[in-house]
Formats: C-alpha cells, structure tokens, sequence
C-alpha cells in the first residue's frame, strides 16, 4: 500500500489507519474546550465579565440547589429528544422533525384533557400513551414516504416541523383556547393530569421517565438483536439485506422508537412543565437533539450525559438573558460553535498533522 | 528505424503480485494498435506506466528512440503521451470548457475559457463531434462524456492516444461512430492504443495488434493477416489444467430458467439465461466481464429483482423471497464487491461473522444477543479459517483482503449450505489465499452443496470446475464438460463481443 500523504508546505498530512480510543477522547475534549474558549471571548465581547461568566455558568447552575433543580428539569426532555435523534441516526434516517413530533406528543397528552377521557386516575397513564401514539404518528408519514417512495426525510420531517406548529396556532386561537387565559394557550391541566412533583424546585417523575428511557435504549441499542440488527443497517444496508436482515422493518421500527421518544418529550413539557399546551412547548428542542446525539455519536449513555451539559447550558443561558438583557440567539449561537468545533476536530480524527523542518 | 513508442521489459507488482513481467510493447505513428488481453492480462497496467499513473520497478520506455524516465502524469502529458480512462475523470456540475481547462491549465479565468472554447469548437469541427462547450457534465450522454475526454487530452498535446475500453460505455452505433474518429485521428499521425477485450473491433479497426496475457506480451501481429479464432487462443493461452478430483454430483440443487434481469440504469444484462447446478458439483460460469454476472449474482442474492424467470432451489420456487428465507434454505453468497454486500467495514469481525445468523437466535436469545457467545463462535472460526492477525473485536476494515474473504467464507460456508454462489472469490488474493478460497470451495463441494463459481479468471474456472458455462451478452452460449477445452471456452467468452 501506498502510504498515503500530502504535504503542504511544511504541513504533511498522514492518513490514519486506526486511532486509539483515548487520543480519539482527547481530540473531542479539545475541540469542546475550543469551543467553550471563542463563546466565553464572546460572552466578554458582549459586556460579560469573565468571572459573572463562570459565577452564571458553573455556580448557580451547578452548585445552586435552586439552580441545579432547573438544570435537572430541563435534563429530562433533552435526554428524550437526544435519545430520539440517536435512535434514528443510527439507522441512517435523518430525523429532523424532532420538534413536531414533540410538539404532537405534547398534543397527544392534551387531547386528554381536551375530551376528558376515560375515569380521572387513569388519564395521567393516558396521557403518557398519548404522548408516545402523537409522536410515532407525526414520524409515521415521513417513514412511509421515505422506505416506499424514496422521499427525502430531511425535508420530509423538516417541513412537518412547521405543518404541527401552525396546527398547534389554529387549535389555540380556536377550539382549544382558554378564553380567561392572557396569552393564547389551553386551559390548565386538572391536579390529576399532572406529573407528580418529587419535592425539590420543579422537578417531576418526569425525569425518572426519561431516564428509564435511556437505560431501555441503552439495552436494544447495545444488547438486544433488533440493536444488532440496527447496526449492520447504519454501516452497510446492502450487506444488511444480503445478510437476511429485514432492513425496512428495521429501519420502520427504528424510526417508530425514535418518534415516540420525541413525543414522550412533548408529554413530559405538558404535562410536567408547563400544565398546558402553549405555542412554546416545543420551541428550540428539536435542533437540541440533533445535537446532543452528534455530539454523543449516537450512544445512548453518552446521551445522557451530553443532554445534562446542555442542560446546564440552557439555565445558565436563560440568567444571563434575564440579568445583562442579551438575547436568547446567544445560546444557540454557542451551541453551534461547540458543534463546529467537534466537526472540525474530525480532520484531526482522519489524519495525522506534522510539522515538518 | 526508432519506433515511435517502445516499452521493454516493464516490470510492475502489487503487494508481490506481478501486474506486469517483463512486458514488450512498440508502437508507430499514424497507426491504430489495439492492445488485447483477458481481465487482468496487464493491459490497463501497461497503459498506466506509460501515461506516468504507475512508476515500474523495473524497465525502459523511448519515444522516437530517445530514452525517457517517466516522472509522473505531467511529465508523461508534456510528452504528449495522454489516456481516455475507462471511468472519466471529469467534475459533474462544470461545463466542458471547464473541464478542458482544468486540465490544460490558462492564465486567466476569462480569457482561459475563450481560448478553450475556441479551441474545442475547432477541435470538434475537425473530428465530426458536436460539442457546446457552455454545457455542463451532468447534462450529457456517456457518448459525449467520451468526446469531451478524448479532446480533454487532444488539447494538451497528446501524439499518443491511449484509449481504456471506450466502447464499452457506449450502444453499437456509438461505438462504431467513436471507431471511425479514432481512424481518422489516426490517419492525422496520432497514435491511437486501444485497449479492449474486444475482438470484432480489433479486427475490423485496429492496424496492429498486441496480445498480453499474465502480465507478458504474447505477440504483436498485424490486424489484417489475423483471425478472431488466432487471437482467442492467444488471449486464453494453454495453461495446463490441475487434476484435483471432480465431484460426484448429486440431484439438481439449483435451477435457473429464462432469467432476465435489468441493471440499475435500465439495461437488460442478463436476458434469459438458465443453468442447472447440481448437488456435489462445481459449475463454473466464465465470461467477459460486465456480459451480466454482478446483476446475476445479485438476482442469486436476492437483492435484485429479476424482470422474468425463475429460481428453483431443491425444486421449490425461491424467486420472490427474502434474502432472510433464502439463507434459511442454504443459499449462500460469497459476493465479488465485498465491500457492498460482504461485510460492513465500520463494525468488528465478530460482529460481521454473526450478521446472517443473528435471526435464528444462534447468538444468544431470539430478543437478545449474547457477546460473549459471538466471541466465542468467532473466535473458533478465526482458527479454523486461519485467519491470523485479527481478534474478533478488529474493526473488518483493517484486514488484508484474504483475510477479509476468508471471513466471509467462515461465515457463508457455517452449517450445510445448499447452494453457494461465489462470485470472483479470489479477486485481488494473493496465492495462498486463493489456495485457501479454493479449497474451501472443494470441501463444501464434496459435502454435498451446489457451487456456482461467477469468475472472469479463466484458470480459476477451468482449475475448479465439474461444468464450465459461458456466459455471453447475458445468456448461457455453452457448456462444456470437466475437462473443458480451453480454446473452446475462450472463443464462447470472445465471440460476437
């Protein structure tokens, strides 16, 4: 084999043929701490003072009761849309309607409430399976378009972001509004359609639901057959389907888990968060999960861990919007300077970089 | 007198394998000297060394009788020495101009492209192609595709035209078109090489032609003082055949009838072909590549449906089932492109060998699967594949190409196949390996199974097989029977091509 190189000027570049796990880890790490460094230079550019940065970021996110108990509310249903963009990646459907199928979870549970169904104890229990039949619905056209028809999910479950958003505004300035409400939403939820609180800030059973969800994605992803299955049809589908594995079914099945983890989102933010469906149930979590799962590369335990971080990101984000007045775009612009640093640290994954004298 | 081109001695190997041995071969201007020789005989080779792709271990190359040491691409350009590849080498979203500039490089962007598109406008007039030289890559034929590369080449200079298997991209009425050209370029002075496997056209176009077969060059003789049958023999030559033992075959395992299958630009490639392979038997189908085998080993796979036909298995029908029922009633596949239907790269050995049987439970439950158990399975089968060097954790993508075959034999070749398609399963192995891929053939042979061995290595047919076919133009042209006349099969595989 030809070794294969490339010099330029005193740059050679080697193609790697493997890389160890630790150096692979360092590069990542790297390439974040990067990221963390331009977004604090742009925080300080803002008007931030380096020190309220790590006082907004770290201590009263982090080492705050208060803080920490927001931190842990908003875990929960990233690490459902995290799980829910893993899932489907993994199998190579690219799922970018995350945030219809949460916002059609979030419908789900409050049809529920809406139509009053079934004796008050059970509708807690309903509105859960409704969250999850929300989800798997709104991903279930895209899914049949794309494993029959050949069409494109990207755009598919991208425009079927703003199809649930707008059916969300007609129900909300018609059907479903809350006519003693102030601004345009449904009518609280009863005490019984409610997530138990556990006791400490806001935080509700809601984060036990999720993280049940990331120990059971864990499991088929890494130990059950259909997990198996998944692999062989992310890596290779040609050799997937001369193997014998039934790659559509695989793929539908996948793709089904993957919206109904979305909708299981959206069932939590109703009925955990916000006792209602608003026009902002589902605003930002979408994008959140695509990155939680790159930045993960799809491991469900990684997304775990990820989606705190985010999390945290989030909180400390929302202080700093409501003491220094910046806008909320900040937080999704250092999101993505974290993300662009990671994909730029690939180069560094793919080849070897020396100086050469 | 100098030739115009002489190549003497060339030697090129590959990890060890020898592409070229001492290769001849000389060519004079004004002439069509089409280059002749099986898969693999060191045609494309040769050609590479010349257009400066392939530094040679080992030779000497002079134009007009000055010696030159070939440095690279450029240096060969600049020596007006240029190649039409068989896949083109063009950017899709540009135009032709582009194209033609990238490679002849201008000083400025503006004026670059007038002066290149004046000069492929006058190009064109000359050789009777019809080129607008604003359209874009993407929006044209093959055919032109193959125009905008011969005056890609003519633009910078060239005298010596290589052309790699240009006709096979194109219909008939292309091909005769394209032949006429290069006749006419010729008679301008250009010498044109035309690499192909086809007879019809060396006969009908060519001045001289050389023959290489094995890396060597077999002769070099003139078009018109030589016959199709003459330069078959040369091209097949008379390796001696080994005396394994044939099998005893059995019942009809596997039966084909009337198969037509489409290829996935809408081309029918194979069209009705039937074959019958039986229990115990080695049926070796031999045949010019590109003559139908890839769609209809796919066809075998069950990747791609047939338009027409029927697959019989042990006499029930398994054309319409999932490539899941098929390896349930032992169909197996070693497949020709590895790397598509194989083994998935990205994922470990052991992962690869539990693929096809995941689906059985065999690897722990029916809901769930056991590591360990795979560990243990894979393990035992690096060892009895003796494939060293790798761990059942090895990501696939890091083994040499004999141990990624043997794998997928390891794990194509587990319990009692019925039926083993095997297709080029020693493309690009070196002789142990294939040692090993052949024995491994012979062994589930004798125990019973139906073997159809697709190749385009002509040796490897004949050395293995209780039945040659020959397949030509998608259909079975002839069988013979163990052991099957060389000459004879060659002149299947070569004729009406």
């Amino acid at each position: 084999m030809p070794s294969r190189t490339l010099a330029i000027g005193r740059i050679s570049l080697e193609v790697r043929q493997g890389i160890e796990f630790w150096l692979h880890g360092l590069i990542v790490l790297a390439s974040i701490a990067v990221g963390l460094g331009i977004s604090v230079l742009l925080l300080v550019v803002s008007g931030i003072d380096v020190s309220n940065i790590f006082e907004e970021f770290i201590v009263f996110t982090f080492f705050d009761s208060a803080g920490l108990a927001d931190v842990l509310l908003e875990w929960a249903p990233l690490i459902l849309v995290g799980l829910s963009a893993a899932v489907a990646f993994r199998v190579q459907f690219w799922n970018i309607g995350i945030e219809g199928q949460f916002v059609w979870g979030a419908i789900g549970a409050t049809v529920v409430m809406i139509y009053d169904i079934g004796p008050s104890w059970i509708q807690i229990y309903l509105m859960f399976l409704g969250g999850i039949i929300g989800g798997m619905a709104w991903i279930a056209v895209p899914a049949f378009l794309r494993l029959r028809l050949q069409v494109n999910e990207i755009i598919s479950t991208l425009l079927l972001n703003y199809v649930a958003a707008l059916f969300v505004l007609n129900q909300l300035f018609g059907a479903w509004q809350d006519p003693a409400a102030v601004y345009y939403k449904t009518a609280q939820f009863a005490a019984y359609q409610r997530l138990p609180l556990i006791g400490w800030g806001q935080i509700h059973v809601g984060l036990f639901i999720a993280l049940a969800a990331a120990l059971i994605v864990w499991l088929v992803t890494e130990r059950s057959r259909f997990g198996a299955y998944m692999k062989f049809v992310g890596s290779n589908p040609g050799m997937a389907l001369a193997s014998g594995i039934p790659v559509t079914l695989t793929i539908l099945a996948a793709v089904m888990l993957s919206g109904s983890l979305s909708g299981l989102g959206g069932y939590l933010v109703a009925s955990g968060q916000e006792y209602a469906l608003t026009i902002y149930v589902a605003i930002g979590y979408g994008f959140s999960g695509i990155v939680i799962a790159f930045l993960s590369r799809n491991n469900p335990a990684a997304v775990v861990v990820v989606s705190f971080l985010m999390a945290g990101l989030y909180v400390g984000g929302e202080s700093i919007q409501v003491f220094y007045g910046l806008p909320e775009a900040l937080i999704g612009l250092i999101q993505s300077i974290i993300v662009i640093c990671v994909v730029g640290s690939e180069f560094f994954v793919r080849y070897r970089v020396r100086w050469m004298r | 007198m100098a030739h115009a081109l002489q190549m003497t001695d060339i030697v090129k190997s590959f990890d060890g394998r020898m592409a070229l041995d001492r290769a001849e071969f000389a060519a004079e201007w004004g002439e069509v000297h089409g280059l002749l020789g099986e898969n693999g005989a060191g045609k494309t080779s040769l050609m590479n060394v010349l257009c400066g792709l392939y530094r040679p271990d080992a030779g000497r190359m002079s134009i007009d009788g000055v010696e030159h040491r070939i440095e690279g691409p450029s240096h060969a350009r600049a020596l007006g020495i240029g190649m039409v590849h068989q896949h083109f080498k063009l950017v899709q979203p540009f135009t032709i101009a582009e194209n033609v500039m990238l490679a002849n490089p201008q000083t400025s962007w503006r004026k670059g492209i007038a002066t290149v598109s004046e000069g492929i406008a006058r190009l064109s007039d000359e050789l009777g192609f019809e080129i607008d030289p604003a359209a874009r890559i993407d929006r044209i034929s093959v055919a032109e595709q193959q125009r905008v590369e011969i005056i890609k080449v003519l633009m910078g200079g060239a005298r010596l035209l290589i052309l790699d298997e240009p006709t096979s991209v194109l219909t008939d009425e292309e091909a005769a078109r394209l032949l006429r050209t290069i006749q006419a370029l010729a008679r301008r002075g250009t010498c044109v090489i035309l690499i192909t496997h086809k007879l019809r056209e060396v006969l009908a176009h060519a001045d001289r032609v050389t023959v290489m077969r094995g890396g060597r060059t077999v002769a070099t003789v003139d078009a018109s003082s030589t016959s199709a049958p003459d330069l078959a023999r040369m091209m097949v030559g008379d390796a001696p055949v080994d005396d394994t033992e044939p099998g005893q075959s059995g019942p009809v395992r596997l039966q084909i009838s009337d198969l037509t299958a489409r290829r996935d630009d809408g081309v029918s490639t194979v069209r009705g072909l039937s074959l019958t392979v039986c229990s115990g038997q080695i049926y070796g189908l031999a045949g010019v590549g590109g003559n139908g085998q890839t769609e209809l080993a796919e066809v075998l796979m069950g990747v791609r449906a047939p338009e027409v036909g029927r697959i019989g298995l042990d006499g029930s029908d398994i054309t319409a089932l999932h490539p899941k029922r098929r390896r349930a009633l032992g169909v197996r596949n070693v497949p020709a492109d590895r790397s598509a239907y194989g083994l998935a790269q990205e994922l470990s050995v052991g992962d690869n060998y539990a693929s096809t049987r995941l689906g059985s439970g065999a690897f722990g439950t029916m809901a769930w699967v056991s590591r360990r158990t795979i560990g243990a399975r894979a393990n035992a089968a690096l060892e009895d594949f003796e494939i060293q060097g790798a761990t059942v954790d090895t990501s696939v993508r890091l083994l040499s190409g004999g141990n990624a075959q043997k794998l997928v034999l390891a794990r194509e070749l587990h319990g009692e196949p019925a039926v083993i398609v095997a297709h080029s399963p020693t493309h690009g192995l070196d002789v142990r390996a294939c040692a090993a891929v052949h024995d491994h053939l012979r062994a589930a042979r004798d125990a019973g199974a139906a073997v159809l061995l697709i190749s385009e290595d002509l040796d490897e047919v004949l050395n293995l097989s209780d039945v040659v076919g020959v397949i030509n133009r998608g259909a079975i042209v002839g069988e013979l029977a163990r052991p099957a006349d060389r000459h004879r099969v060659g002149e299947l595989m070569l004729g009406h091509a």
